[in-house]
């Protein structure tokens, strides 16, 4: 007898004693219902083939289009940190926010796959829903990051693992940062079509005026507002400060400009409170997401 | 027994239309309960409201003794729900749509699984049970929702237009299993449908045109509001047939189709009576039993528009298969 026959056969043992009376009926918790929508994005997301090997495959091509063909063609950066170690972070910063956003995409399909009406006829908290699609879609934002980690030192980046694992925990709270943006994107629109319109025009500027291609401290006056009005700034920032902390250290005092940290009117802000600053966006996208879903129909 | 569903006076308005217009019944315990009329008679808001996913603009409404409006938590702990269009996840396998099911619905880990084998077995997937719902037929899909409606055990089982879209053979099985179910889980079934045959099978059927419950009774009693059964004879000479049915029964007969037609109350048991009764030459004699098809004509002056419905059906079944991609 397999596995499988063992466990049918108890199935059906017990199923004859359950089929007839009504048990006792229960309230699913909180973090229970968390837990159950968080493990059907993830389960999703594991059988969909062509969608994790694209997690391998767009790293590599990142590294080599923007490291190596971009990297020699660029300005030299202060100290002796090369292009393709600078835009590594940036890369992983980059790959995060792009699965995360585009994961807001579930709730979208789920709606017009009738799905959405299933969970929402529950009699389950609308918050834990919310959190339970965030969640889901951050921890595959978070493991394609950490594919990343995996393939750096085959890329030829000098990364320590004490720093991967420094990094593994921001990442995962940006992860949650924009999936929430995702979501509360997802959330208010009707069409998968126009949820991928939308999030491409909210991630290209996003990505390019963040500090994953360039310095932000080094761009003219106009462009140095939008960056740092830009959440993703904020995330871009602390990621690389982790990642490249040991070079960081090794820069003259009398670089031309920072490679990182951001500037507010002169004052600098240390890696935490760039941190802090990842937080109360993410805060906010997860109110308006859960706004969002409380009031679907 | 306390009815399973009490609704009075329930009321939705959309800007400047009503929907469903001030109605009033009662559901009981187990009982099979279905919604008939045409498209847009407010079949599907009335079970959005009282399924919490709408709320009523006037009225009020309990399911299992929960208010819709008061405690929407606990209506829907008592309520499955089958929507006219599919809701399964067509990624998952059929058994993992019944386990999310009952883990949102907050059920014991150990009486998920033997809950989902027990309903698969009923519906009869068992043996697809593992495959991802994306292969399986309209039919099947069907199944799957009504299995899934039941995880929970819930005291009402709402059933919108279950059989929209399949194909007859399909249609009597969904109905097999949805009576066999209601039987061993002792569930209320409460379904809106526009079909005649499927409204036949219920236990007690409201007719609903224009936001309103026009009538409300048992199908027999329904029908035999319009004065029993249709009694047809026909005989070489008609004329003389229809003297003595009006001399002996006091019975105003019609001529139609070449024979006498009246409208009797227990048709099968007056039959004898008449032969018996009668002494002409009577040669061929038919009962016909008339249909809600019938007494919606009769009560509302017009038909269920079975031809407009069917081109949305047609659309609404590619969209359960999943085409629209």
């Amino acid at each position: 007898m397999t596995v499988e026959q063992a466990t049918a056969a108890a199935e059906a043992g017990a199923g004859v004693a359950s089929g007839s009376a009504r048990p006792a009926t229960g309230r699913a918790s909180f973090l229970q219902v968390v837990r159950v929508i968080w493990m059907r994005e993830v389960l999703i997301y594991f059988r969909d083939r062509p969608r994790m090997i694209s997690a391998f495959v767009m790293p590599i091509m990142m590294l080599v289009m923007f490291g190596e063909g971009l990297g020699n063609s660029i300005a030299t950066l202060p100290g002796d940190i090369g292009y393709r170690q600078f835009i590594f972070p940036g890369m992983v910063a980059m790959i995060v926010l792009m699965n995360s956003v585009f994961s807001g995409v579930s709730i979208v399909t789920d709606r017009q796959f009738g799905f959405l009406r299933e969970i929402l006829v529950a009699p389950v908290s609308r918050t834990a829903i919310c959190i339970g699609k965030i969640s889901g879609g951050a921890t595959v934002s978070l493991v394609n990051g950490i594919v990343m980690f995996v393939m750096a030192p085959i890329l030829g980046i000098d990364i320590t693992l004490e720093v991967v694992a420094k990094l593994i925990g921001l990442i995962a709270l940006v992860s949650f940062m924009l999936t929430g943006l995702g979501v509360a994107m997802g959330s208010r629109l009707r069409s998968v079509e126009s949820f991928q319109m939308l999030s491409q025009v909210a991630i290209m500027p996003a990505m390019f005026l963040s500090g994953i291609f360039f310095p932000i401290n080094n761009v003219p006056a106009w462009m140095d507002v939008i960056v740092k009005l830009n959440p993703v700034t904020y995330a871009v920032a602390p990621i690389r400060e982790i990642a490249l902390s040991e070079q960081l250290k090794a820069l003259p005092a009398d670089a031309p400009f920072q490679i990182t940290h951001v500037d507010w009117f002169g004052y600098t802000l240390s890696t935490w409170e760039e941190i802090g600053v990842v937080v109360v966006f993410g805060a906010a996208m997860l109110t308006i997401a859960i706004r969002a879903i409380r009031t679907t129909e | 027994m306390p009815p399973s569903v009490q609704v009075s006076g329930l009321s939705r308005r959309f800007g400047e239309i009503t929907a469903v217009d001030g109605i009033s019944f009662e559901v009981g315990e187990s009982e099979i309960f279905g919604f008939l009329g045409p498209n847009g008679a407010g079949k599907t808001t009335t079970i959005s409201m009282l399924c919490t996913l709408l709320r009523p603009t006037a009225g009020r409404a309990t399911i299992g003794g929960y208010d819709i409006v008061d405690d929407p938590a606990g209506v829907r702990r008592e309520i499955g729900i089958v929507f006219q269009d599919s809701t399964v996840d067509e990624r998952l396998t059929a058994r993992e749509n019944l386990v999310f099911h009952g883990e949102l619905f907050g059920m014991a880990k150990e009486e998920i699984r033997p809950r989902a084998y027990h309903l698969l077995d009923r519906v009869g997937l068992l043996d697809r049970s593992n495959d991802a719902v994306i292969t399986y037929s309209g039919g099947m899909r069907r199944r799957l929702e009504v299995a899934r409606g039941l995880m929970h055990w819930p005291s009402v089982l709402f059933l919108d237009e279950p059989t929209v879209g399949l194909d007859p053979q399909t249609r009597r099985s969904i109905w097999a299993y949805a009576r066999s179910l209601r039987d061993t889980e002792g569930v209320t079934i409460f379904l809106t449908t526009h079909y005649m045959d499927e409204a036949e099978a219920c236990d007690r059927v409201a007719i609903m045109d224009y936001g309103k419950i026009i009538a409300l009774d048992t199908p027999d009693r329904l029908k035999a509001r319009l004065g029993g059964d249709v009694v047809s004879i026909a005989g070489p000479d008609n004329e003389a047939l229809a003297r003595e049915v009006r001399e002996s029964f006091e019975i105003e007969p019609r001529f139609e189709n070449d024979a006498v037609e009246f409208n009797v109350e227990q048709g099968g048991e007056f039959l004898p009576i008449l032969l018996n009764r009668i002494e002409g030459e009577v040669r061929s004699v038919g009962i016909r039993a008339p249909t809600l098809e019938d007494v919606f004509v009769s009560m509302t002056g017009h038909q269920i528009r079975e031809a407009e419905a069917s081109e949305e059906d047609k659309l609404r079944s590619m969209r359960r298969l999943g085409r629209f991609r």
